[in-house]
């Protein structure tokens, strides 16, 4: 983790790289966050009615602010437009397709987690804010964002997350 | 023959045929190497496209996310394909993400449409789409299947195509032979119809040739016989006519009228005997056959054999007891044994042994046989005069000494009676001349027959028709009948002789067979329906109408005849019409 950092920070101390600009972690989990979408699919009473929004909310912690607002607006899926919902509780998460949970402490992660429960919505947490993990959790492997996916937490949601995303999991708790 | 050359004809076009077969398989066959190469490499491009396709759809996911790891993992599973030449995985601004190339040969570092020709390899470019958005490019460049793999797989059609262009070509080959055997064949049988028309005319010519030849020898035979029967015939009018213009003479001695009446009735004999033999030759004169025991025939002819050949002739007889009887005509049968007699005596000109033999034999197709030999001690005969013995006219006597007829009588009579003849004879060892003859089974009856003809005279006189339309013949027959106390009506024809009968009560009709009109056997069957009672007697030299249909049962009596004959004759018809 430290490593990932040090990069991260030579990455943005020398940000002029031959190729490209290296983009900053938070860009990177931003950008990821709606495309989640795409290899997700929701059960049919839950997924978006058609002219209607794909709902992205941030529970809790806001880490991203305009980086996100900005990946969402570029985002189309299956002719969807994502909205961007920033919620302080689980209780307004009603309506919700992917939410990113972060509590401002450590255990509010958890509590956050706990009252989505029961709810169609695919979960991701940040292993920065904490160990509770949702459906998704982000990390840094090799200098670089990766992501573990609890496969049998989405299922028993009821949600199908399609293998190619499996595929490019740092890890998979498999469902049973 | 004209098929043949129609043939011909339509097989000499075969040549080009055939090479324009040969071309065309050749052209299919390239044609098909093409067709079959060009949907190789649009399979092969299909196939590198739909990797490509596959890989596309594979990194979707690692290109969303930026994972360079899982995009080239996702490359590597591709490259186990060996044909797989280089392999270019960018993301949307163009930047290689994951790549493979091998021997040296990568893919190129930045995607820009359109990509530089990669030679020879089959290349194919696919975006990579996620959610209805285009997020990269895959690349991929497959080897073409190696040239030599190629020709091995069309190596298969091009010798499909080679061996069908053999297989047409020895067909040509052995077309070409055919036609010409063809026109050989062609030549030959024209030159067998020319010969063939040759043939005809030389054969037609040969036939003209024959036909005159056969004439010739018609009428040289004609001449042999008429100067043969004039010669015969002369000598026995000489004798006839003699002794009439001695007859006339007044103031004869009884005994020398008896003895010129005679030699007439012998001539006259003689000259029947002639004519007789003519007709056997002829194989025309009606047989009459009855039972003779051969045995008593020769006994009873060797007296007139002995006086007809002369002293110098020794007769003998070897009478077999097994010779059995013979149903034929006795007159024919003793013709023929004096004709072989009378050959015998001409060829002993210096005297010698006539020996008359017979025998029963079986023989194996016709039955039991008797064979009646008569051999000679004379000059024999060689072997061309044996060959046309038979033959007649053929005779080795001077001319007017014989008629060549005699054992064409022997022959003629000895087949018409189901019999045989045969000659053994070499020159200077004599002759001996068998004469073969089925045995018949009705023996001893021809003795009783006899007596009955025979049997006591009993004159009887009556009323007579006499139809004949030959004045002498006629005349003399109305002489005759008066002469025997009959009255006589003559008339001359048929109808004639329909109307009297119908007129007048008659005893008896005499008629003549063959007449102008009406003949008289038609005439003897109209009078059997007007008069069944009225009895018909027949006479005739020789009627073609009798020989072939019989007399219905009528007596017959030939000429010419003898005054006892007649007057047997119309006495037994009368006598059976009293009855």
């Amino acid at each position: 983790m430290n490593g990932g950092r040090l990069l991260l920070a030579l990455a943005l101390l020398f940000g002029a790289a031959p190729a490209r600009a290296q983009p900053s972690e938070d860009s990177v989990k931003a950008a990821f966050l709606p495309r989640f979408a795409r290899y997700v699919a929701w059960p049919p009473p839950a997924a978006p009615a058609p002219g209607a929004p794909f709902q992205l909310c941030l529970i809790g912690r806001d880490p991203f602010g305009r980086l996100l607002d900005r990946a969402a607006s570029s985002e189309l899926i299956d002719g969807h437009n994502v909205a961007v919902r920033r919620l302080a509780s689980a209780g307004q998460a009603r309506g919700c397709h992917l939410a990113f949970v972060q509590g401002v402490a450590g255990t509010d992660t958890a509590r956050l987690l706990l009252a989505l429960r029961g709810q169609p919505v695919l979960t991701v947490t940040d292993a920065r804010a904490g160990p509770q993990r949702g459906m998704i959790h982000f990390t840094i492997v090799g200098g670089r964002v990766r992501f573990f996916i609890d496969d049998a937490a989405a299922a028993e949601r009821g949600l199908v997350i399609s293998s190619r995303l499996l595929a490019l999991a740092a890890g998979v708790r498999q469902r049973r | 023959m004209r098929r043949l050359v129609r043939l011909q004809e339509r097989w000499s076009s075969a040549p080009y045929a055939i090479v324009a077969t040969v071309a065309l398989l050749l052209l299919a066959g390239i044609g098909i190497i093409l067709q079959n190469e060009a949907a190789y490499r649009d399979l092969q491009a299909q196939e590198t496209r739909v990797q490509a396709d596959i890989l596309s759809a594979s990194v979707t996911a690692a290109l969303d996310f930026g994972d360079r790891q899982a995009a080239q993992e996702a490359v590597d599973t591709v490259r186990v394909n060996r044909q797989i030449r280089a392999i270019g995985v960018y993301d949307q601004a163009g930047a290689l993400i994951a790549g493979y190339g091998r021997d040296g040969a990568g893919p190129p570092p930045r995607f820009v449409e359109p990509l530089p020709p990669a030679g020879n390899a089959v290349t194919a470019t696919v975006p990579v789409i996620s959610r209805s958005a285009r997020i990269g490019t895959v690349f991929l460049a497959a080897d073409p299947e190696p040239l030599s793999r190629r020709l091995t797989r069309y190596l298969v059609i091009g010798l499909l195509v080679v061996m069908a262009a053999l297989v047409v070509g020895v067909l040509g080959l052995g077309q070409s032979a055919l036609r010409r055997v063809n026109r050989i064949l062609a030549e030959r049988a024209e030159a067998l119809v020319r010969a063939n028309a040759e043939l005809k005319v030389q054969v037609g010519e040969r036939t003209k040739a024959e036909d005159q030849l056969r004439q010739a020898h018609k009428m040289q035979a004609l001449g042999q016989l008429t100067g043969g029967i004039a010669h015969d015939f002369n000598n026995l009018l000489t004798v006839i006519q003699g002794s009439a213009d001695m007859l006339r003479r007044p103031a004869l001695a009884d005994d020398k009228r008896l003895r010129y009446a005679d030699a007439v009735v012998q001539a006259s004999a003689r000259a029947a005997a002639l004519t007789g033999q003519l007709l056997a030759f002829a194989r025309r004169q009606p047989l009459r056959p009855e039972i003779i025991e051969v045995n008593d025939l020769i006994r009873g002819m060797t007296d007139l054999l002995d006086r007809t050949l002369g002293e110098r002739i020794e007769v003998k007889t070897r009478l077999s007891a097994d010779a059995c009887a013979v149903e034929a005509d006795r007159a024919q049968l003793e013709s023929a044994l004096l004709n072989i007699a009378v050959n015998a005596r001409d060829a002993m000109p210096d005297g010698g042994v006539l020996t008359i033999r017979t025998a029963g034999l079986e023989e194996a197709h016709a039955g039991r046989m008797v064979a009646l030999s008569v051999s000679d001690s004379g000059s024999g005969m060689d072997e061309d005069t044996l060959s046309r013995a038979f033959e007649p006219f053929f005779t080795t006597k001077a001319t007017g000494k014989g008629t060549g007829l005699g054992l064409s009588q022997v022959y003629g009579f000895a087949s018409q009676s189901g019999g045989d003849v045969r000659i053994d004879s070499s020159p200077g060892e004599g002759t001996t001349v068998t004469l073969l003859l089925p045995c018949s089974g009705l023996a001893g009856r021809q003795r009783q027959d006899e007596e009955e003809l025979a049997g006591p005279e009993r004159r009887r006189s009556g009323r007579i028709l006499l139809v004949e339309d030959n004045e002498e013949v006629g005349e003399f027959a109305e002489t005759l009948l008066g002469e025997l106390g009959h009255k006589v009506t003559r008339v001359r024809s048929g109808e004639a002789a329909l109307r009297a009968a119908l007129d007048e009560g008659f005893d008896a009709v005499f008629t003549d067979v063959v007449m102008p009109g009406m003949s008289g056997l038609e005439l003897a069957d109209r009078l059997a329906e007007l008069r069944p009672q009225l009895p018909v007697i027949l006479t005739t030299g020789y009627s073609d109408e009798i020989a072939r249909s019989g007399p219905g049962g009528r007596p017959v009596i030939l000429k010419p005849y003898r005054l006892e004959t007649l007057a047997a004759a119309i006495d037994q018809s009368l006598g059976r019409k009293d009855q």
